[in-house]
């Protein structure tokens, strides 16, 4: 140990040899955890990740209202915890059952969804009549999520460039009883050729998922720090294009499934250098940790603390970062 | 031309002036890839968004859905989709209600049989389509008469009644 409490280099090397092979994950992983979080920290994580994330849902009000899918879903069993900043969220413990078997999950009433995947849409607050842009939309929770916060009015622009994937989002958008999306299949780096004037964008940017390892072992081994890397560089073009694509006033989330500081923080930073008009604003709504403004000791942007985290070990959901930004409007 | 010969199909199986209902105040549009032609319904106001595209745009971007699916063409036969059936509830008789059990059978693909119908108009001939409805009177899907229904009252409770079409069971089976 280094005389500041930290662990010196070599320290770091050793322990994570250890702990890589008593959790099952790559030895730069942990590496990283260590130099991120320190060992306490690192250790909580871990652990955390042995454990499996509560079942959650979105009640689908565009199908019913809370108060009778959650009394139908009571009538079979299934317990329902509301989610304290979410309206229509709620953690769901369906015994044992498969959530998606459910004539009410058939039927569109609900939609089995991660907490923070839910948190992403609110955070943006799309209102009634506006025109919004899910990038990178599929499978379709938070499109159907847009749609059901506008009451179906205005206009959800949905892209998904993977064409399997295009398949389960318009699967979706009919069973939840979406009336207002328009689906295209295409790179969502190229959204200037649409010429549209977005109000709100959702970009929930293809990661490479690191924060998904509570819900998906595989991902201990799976990416390497390229692939990493390989991510960052293309949420970078993703976020740069959705930044261009925004009308003036308007508002920009970016999150994704990903703990890594190097897909978040440091893309964040990167376009808050590169875009002067735009700026991170604060997420009224009370969950999860600030986004960090030091990570790995490297300085960045000090607004990105307004950003938030959820990480599995101080939350008990998978891990995401979340960011909301709003563009400066033409009379600023 | 096409979208008369729709009307008149959609008329002609749910009732007069049922397809005007369906639409509201909005517009069909169709997306034809090799296979089919799908039929959407969507607000006047996005017909320029939408249908006018340059080719600037299509060359970055294919159309794959916009508003409600109204259906599908194929074969010279135009098939509801799944989307538009509660919206069809409303607006149509040809309604078939079945027991908790037949309804859960429907949802896996299964076809209607006579110990599951708990009731249906009198009049509905053999090959007509119904929309199949729980005791809930929730839409679950469509199916086509397989007899006149008149003579449902002498089957034998394992004996068909209704062929399965499309159920919502499709949206989870769809997706393995």
């Amino acid at each position: 140990m280094v005389s500041d409490g930290h662990m010196s280099r070599r320290q770091i090397r050793d322990r994570a040899k250890v702990l890589a092979q008593e959790y099952g994950y790559l030895q730069y992983m942990i590496e990283r955890y260590l130099s991120l979080w320190g060992e306490e920290e690192t250790l909580r994580f871990l652990e955390a990740c042995e454990e499996p994330v509560r079942t959650s849902i979105r009640m689908n009000t565009l199908k019913a209202s809370v108060e009778q899918t959650a009394a139908r879903l009571n009538e079979k069993g299934v317990d329902l915890q509301q989610v304290e900043w979410l309206e229509c969220g709620f953690y769901a413990d369906f015994h044992g059952f498969s959530p998606g078997a459910l004539l009410e999950h058939m039927l569109g009433h609900y939609y089995v969804q991660g907490v923070p995947s839910m948190t992403v849409v609110q955070a943006l607050d799309p209102q009634p009549h506006e025109t919004v842009l899910d990038l990178a939309a599929a499978p379709g929770g938070k499109t159907t999520h847009l749609a059901q916060m506008m009451n179906n009015t205005g206009s959800v622009i949905a892209i998904e460039q993977d064409r399997l994937r295009v398949a389960s989002l318009q699967s979706n958008v009919m069973r939840c009883g979406v009336e207002n999306a328009i689906v295209y299949r295409g790179d969502a780096r190229k959204i200037e050729h649409l010429e549209l004037d977005p109000d709100r964008i959702l970009l929930d940017a293809p990661c490479s998922g690191e924060g998904l390892i509570p819900l998906d072992s595989s991902r201990k081994t799976s990416k390497t720090m390229a692939d990493v890397r390989f991510c960052a560089t293309r949420e970078d073009e993703l976020l740069d294009a959705a930044v261009r694509a925004l009308k003036p006033g308007g508002v920009l989330v970016y999150s994704t499934c990903s703990i890594a500081p190097e897909e978040n923080e440091y893309v964040v930073d990167e376009i808050l250098g590169r875009h002067p008009e735009l700026r991170i604003v604060p997420i009224d709504l009370d969950f999860g940790d600030p986004g960090y403004t030091n990570p790995f000791g490297v300085s960045l942007n000090d607004s990105l603390r307004l950003a938030r985290r959820f990480l599995p070990h101080n939350h008990g959901t998978e891990g995401f970062f979340i960011c909301k930004m709003e563009k400066e409007s033409e009379s600023d | 031309m096409e979208w008369e010969s729709i009307t008149e199909q959609i008329d002609g199986e749910f009732g007069t002036g049922v397809t005007k209902g369906l639409l509201g105040g909005r517009v069909p549009v169709a997306l034809a890839d090799a296979e089919t032609r799908t039929l959407y319904i969507i607000p006047v106001e996005w017909v320029e968004k939408v249908v006018n595209q340059d080719e600037a745009i299509s060359a970055f971007f294919e159309l794959r859905l916009m508003g409600i699916e109204l259906g599908q063409m194929a074969k010279s036969r135009f098939f509801l989709s799944l989307q538009v059936l509660p919206f069809l509830q409303s607006l149509t008789e040809n309604i078939l209600v079945v027991s908790s059990r037949g309804a859960e059978a429907f949802t896996y693909g299964k076809s209607i049989l006579k110990e599951s119908v708990v009731g249906m108009p009198r009049w509905l001939k053999r090959g007509q389509r119904v929309l199949i409805v729980n005791e809930d009177r929730e839409c679950i899907g469509i199916a086509a008469l397989a007899l006149d229904a008149e003579r449902v009252n002498r089957l034998a409770p394992d004996k068909l009644v209704a062929k399965n079409l499309a159920d919502i069971g499709w949206y989870i089976r769809r997706l393995g």
